[in-house]
């Protein structure tokens, strides 16, 4: 594998070249700061590309010239990291020895068209299509609730956010932006993001690097001004006292969500020794939780903790029965205190620490892995796989119970099901 | 070991049948870190009722046992987890229950032969203990009222009692609250002793791998494993051509109605006899008739007749379902849009011949993946029993003359509807909202 960036001025060219696939991916990165009320438009925006676009005017039209050329694949994802906000467009296509000769530049050409000439008349996007996008956003965020379990981590997100941090949004976007949002100053919004977003476009898969950077340096032509980049790790306070919520749903099972805070930890630590403390706490199929929740006390099915270092975040989640409330949290609160006190074996260490690095070790068998790995570089500055590998194994048991003594209970969310078991 | 070059493809499956009927494939990978590896039986929800060589009277266990066993075959007698074993490399470790199989897998970059080892070890020797089978029952509840508390899962369940008078498709694949309640350790035992053998298993490995050792840790465990008995008769269903019920409403909270709606089609009655081709020519019907490029999409979304919708095709013995999911504010309108465009299906030849360069693409692309790979091959072992060396070439000899004629074998009128509408929400809860 080998790695070579370029300077576009406007933007960087990230070329991986990689023998190992039968495929080529692409993904253009447009980023910009985190901010509520971008969410909806950008949403909004990331379905119109990929809708329509100038020379095809509907969904089917475009479908059809997508599989023309062997299932090209282009799709648009809006993801948040940390305090930046980022619409990704992803190109997966077929090596040419599989299907023939020309392709690269047709489907390079298909990506171009969809980000530089979308279905626009009069400065204006197309009125049907707008129509249809806002519809399916609309119901979108209608229906948050359906997903319980997912409802309960952003409910307790919103609560933990005391301070507007932008954790507490959540990516669905919302009815009162979205009602704001038109044909004509979507469009505008459009050209405000290619003007002023952070660019990279990244490639990888097997071709000649001359050629590439040729082809993507004609067919994209970015014209972008920078503004001064921020941190993008978000932190923020503990609640004084535990935040405790209660909601119910017409459900057999209750979910409950437990928010915390992680105070003060460097950057090192944030790396390594938290990641460490998050798989022996919640992390696997072998954890703490896993092991005391479900397998010793039969309380669940599922149970897990999510870390979320760019925000300093953990969610513990699960999903009980409502008369076991007190017990699990009991059992949780009793579990988190054991990581502070160093009830953590050297096998869970050396586990962890195992798991950590089957993970580095899969990140080449994917494209969007490695692009992931390659781009995490450039935006939090996070080391190369060589030095994860090693400074991973170097962290200590103390090191993990210093990253316990910041982990702080903020939020405890808890979704009750009032609907009997013997109910349909 | 017989070598099955899949051609166009640039892969090749190492096949061969231990002397106790275990049948093995191995697909090697020069350019892969990862391995995914899954180990079967021919033994799912569907089974409750079957007949043993020896017994006079059938034998009946609970439903969801096919399931509840997967779970307690992770319990080790000697008190060791799985779960600890495989972390001790990172490698991940599953297992799952489907109507006619059920499957443990692994996956991972480290230790394969080990790992794939223990695999072998913790499946073939079940432990069952009224301790650890009364414990697991309150996990399997809440997994149970999970699914239940999921919408698109109890369409896909009515919609079966809908279609099926008969076959076991239409029980939940976990069974219920109740039954799991009736699961006692003998009948684990019953079950994994005459289905957990290796004539009804089989093992299927894809990575980065030396197919001999592969071959050769296999063998070690596996040759010396005797059948104990005959794999028992699986009881037979009569099924009518019929649905059971033309459609049904019920509420749960949802935002918005979700549709399930399925044509029953009885493959006996097509003149197509191969079951592969029956199941691609049925998946190419959907797909020209409710894919992405399909007219029906297209006026819909204009429309705006539906926000998500897919699409799948469903077995149950000589039985498939064509099955539609959807959410829509007008489902009335959306179902009666929905029958018309199966009664008047109008597929063009050139949409047809773009399909298949589609699906050809999609097989290349498929098997650049360890985990698709295996995947792929599990459906066609079990589904068909055997490799499909030549399936691109299967694909572009598909003619369009052949799918007009299947169209108008199928009766579309065969069909079962089913919509969940929202309940009203109560205003107390709003109350209750923050404390």
């Amino acid at each position: 594998m080998e790695y070579r960036k370029k300077d576009f001025g406007s933007y960087h060219l990230h070329m991986i070249k990689s023998d190992r696939f039968k495929s080529l991916m692409v993904r253009v990165i447009f980023r910009t700061q985190a901010k509520k009320e971008l969410i909806t438009i950008r949403n909004f925006l990331g379905s119109m590309l990929v809708l329509s676009t100038k020379n095809y005017k509907t969904r089917r039209d475009l479908v059809i010239k997508l599989q023309d050329l062997y299932a090209l694949d282009i799709k648009t994802t809006n993801e948040r990291i940390g305090a930046y906000h980022h619409m990704n467009v992803y190109m997966t296509m077929l090596n040419e020895k599989y299907t023939e000769s020309g392709m690269l530049d047709q489907s390079l050409d298909l990506l171009q068209e969809i980000i530089f000439h979308p279905n626009v008349e009069n400065s204006s996007f197309d009125q049907t299509s707008f129509d249809i996008v806002k519809k399916n956003i609309e119901l979108n965020i209608k229906s948050i609730k359906e997903d319980s379990n997912h409802y309960a981590m952003i409910r307790t997100l919103e609560e933990m956010a005391r301070n507007n941090e932008a954790y507490g949004d959540h990516g669905y976007g919302y009815l009162e932006d979205l009602e704001k949002i038109t044909p004509k100053t979507l469009y505008q919004y459009y050209q405000e993001m290619l003007k002023n977003n952070y660019i990279d476009i990244y490639v990888v898969g097997s071709f000649d690097f001359l050629e590439m950077e040729k082809l993507i340096h004609d067919k994209f032509a970015f014209y972008t001004f920078k503004t001064n980049p921020i941190p993008a790790y978000i932190t923020s306070t503990p609640a004084k006292k535990v935040n405790i919520i209660k909601e119910e749903e017409n459900n057999k099972q209750s979910k409950l969500c437990i928010g915390c805070k992680l105070v003060n930890l460097t950057s090192y630590q944030i790396k390594y020794p938290l990641t460490l403390y998050n798989i022996i706490l919640g992390g696997g199929s072998d954890s703490k939780l896993f092991l005391e929740v479900r397998e010793k006390n039969s309380l669940a099915y599922t149970v897990r903790s999510i870390l979320n270092k760019t925000d300093n975040v953990l969610l513990i989640t699960t999903g009980i029965a409502k008369e076991n409330y007190k017990k699990t949290v009991k059992i949780v609160k009793e579990q988190l205190k054991a990581m502070e006190e160093g009830n953590i074996s050297d096998d869970e260490i050396e586990k962890a620490k195992r798991l950590y690095i089957t993970a580095l070790d899969d990140i080449n068998d994917s494209m969007s892995k490695i692009i992931s790995s390659y781009y995490m570089m450039e935006l939090l500055g996070t080391d190369d796989l060589e030095v994860k590998r090693k400074k991973i194994t170097q962290v200590t048991k103390e090191e993990i119970m210093d990253i316990a003594k910041n982990v702080k209970i903020d939020t405890i969310f808890f979704l009750e099901g009032v609907k009997s078991d013997e109910e349909d | 070991m017989k070598k099955i070059e899949l051609n166009g493809l640039d892969a090749t499956v190492y096949h061969e049948q231990l002397e106790n009927g275990l049948s093995i494939y191995l697909v090697p990978y020069q350019d892969k870190n990862n391995y995914f590896i899954t180990y079967a039986t021919r033994f799912g929800s569907n089974d409750t009722i079957f007949k043993e060589k020896d017994k006079k009277k059938e034998t009946v266990v609970p439903d969801g046992i096919a399931h509840f066993l997967e779970h307690k075959v992770f319990a080790q007698e000697d008190g060791s987890d799985p779960f600890a074993f495989y972390s001790k490399t990172g490698t991940g470790v599953n297992a799952s229950t489907s109507f006619d199989n059920t499957q443990y897998v692994c996956y991972g970059n480290k230790n394969l032969l080990e790992n794939l080892d223990y695999l072998l070890s913790f499946v073939d020797v079940p432990y069952f203990t009224d301790e650890n089978v009364e414990k697991e029952k309150g996990i399997i509840k809440e997994e149970i009222k999970m699914y239940d508390d999921i919408p698109e899962w109890v369409l896909e369940l009515e919609l079966r009692k809908s279609l099926y008078h008969s076959l076991p498709i239409r029980v939940d694949i976990a069974g219920d609250v109740k039954s799991i309640d009736k699961i006692e350790k003998e009948d684990l035992y019953t079950c994994y002793q005459n289905f957990y053998q290796p004539k009804n298993m089989f093992l299927i490995v894809a990575g980065k791998m030396d197919v001999e050792e592969v071959l050769e840790v296999i063998k070690k465990r596996e040759e010396n494993r005797v059948n104990q008995k005959e794999v028992p008769k699986k009881k037979k269903y009569d099924e009518k051509d019929e649905v059971v019920s033309k459609e049904k409403k019920l509420k749960m909270k949802v935002e918005l109605p979700k549709i399930g709606y399925a044509i029953k089609v009885n493959t006996k009655k097509l003149s197509i006899k191969d079951n592969f081709m029956i199941d691609t020519y049925l998946n190419m019907l959907l797909t020209l008739g409710f894919g992405m490029s399909s007219k029906f999409r297209e006026e819909a979304r204009r429309e705006q007749l539906m926000s998500a919708f897919y699409f799948q095709k469903e077995a149950a013995e000589h039985f498939r379902s064509l099955v539609i999911m959807a959410e829509s504010e007008h489902p009335e309108k959306f179902l009666e849009r929905l029958k018309d465009e199966f009664n008047h299906l109008e597929l063009k030849e050139e949409d047809f011949e773009r399909m298949k360069k589609v699906w050809i693409a999609s097989e290349v692309q498929m098997i650049d993946n360890v985990e698709t790979t295996v995947d792929n091959l599990y459906d066609d072992i079990l589904h068909y029993g055997k490799v499909f060396q030549n399936k691109l070439e299967l694909i572009r000899k598909m003619d369009f003359a052949t799918l007009q004629i299947m169209i108008e074998e199928i009766d579309f009128n065969q069909s079962s509807a089913v919509v969940i509408s929202p309940v009203e929400e109560k205003k107390e809860n709003e109350k209750n909202g923050k404390k």
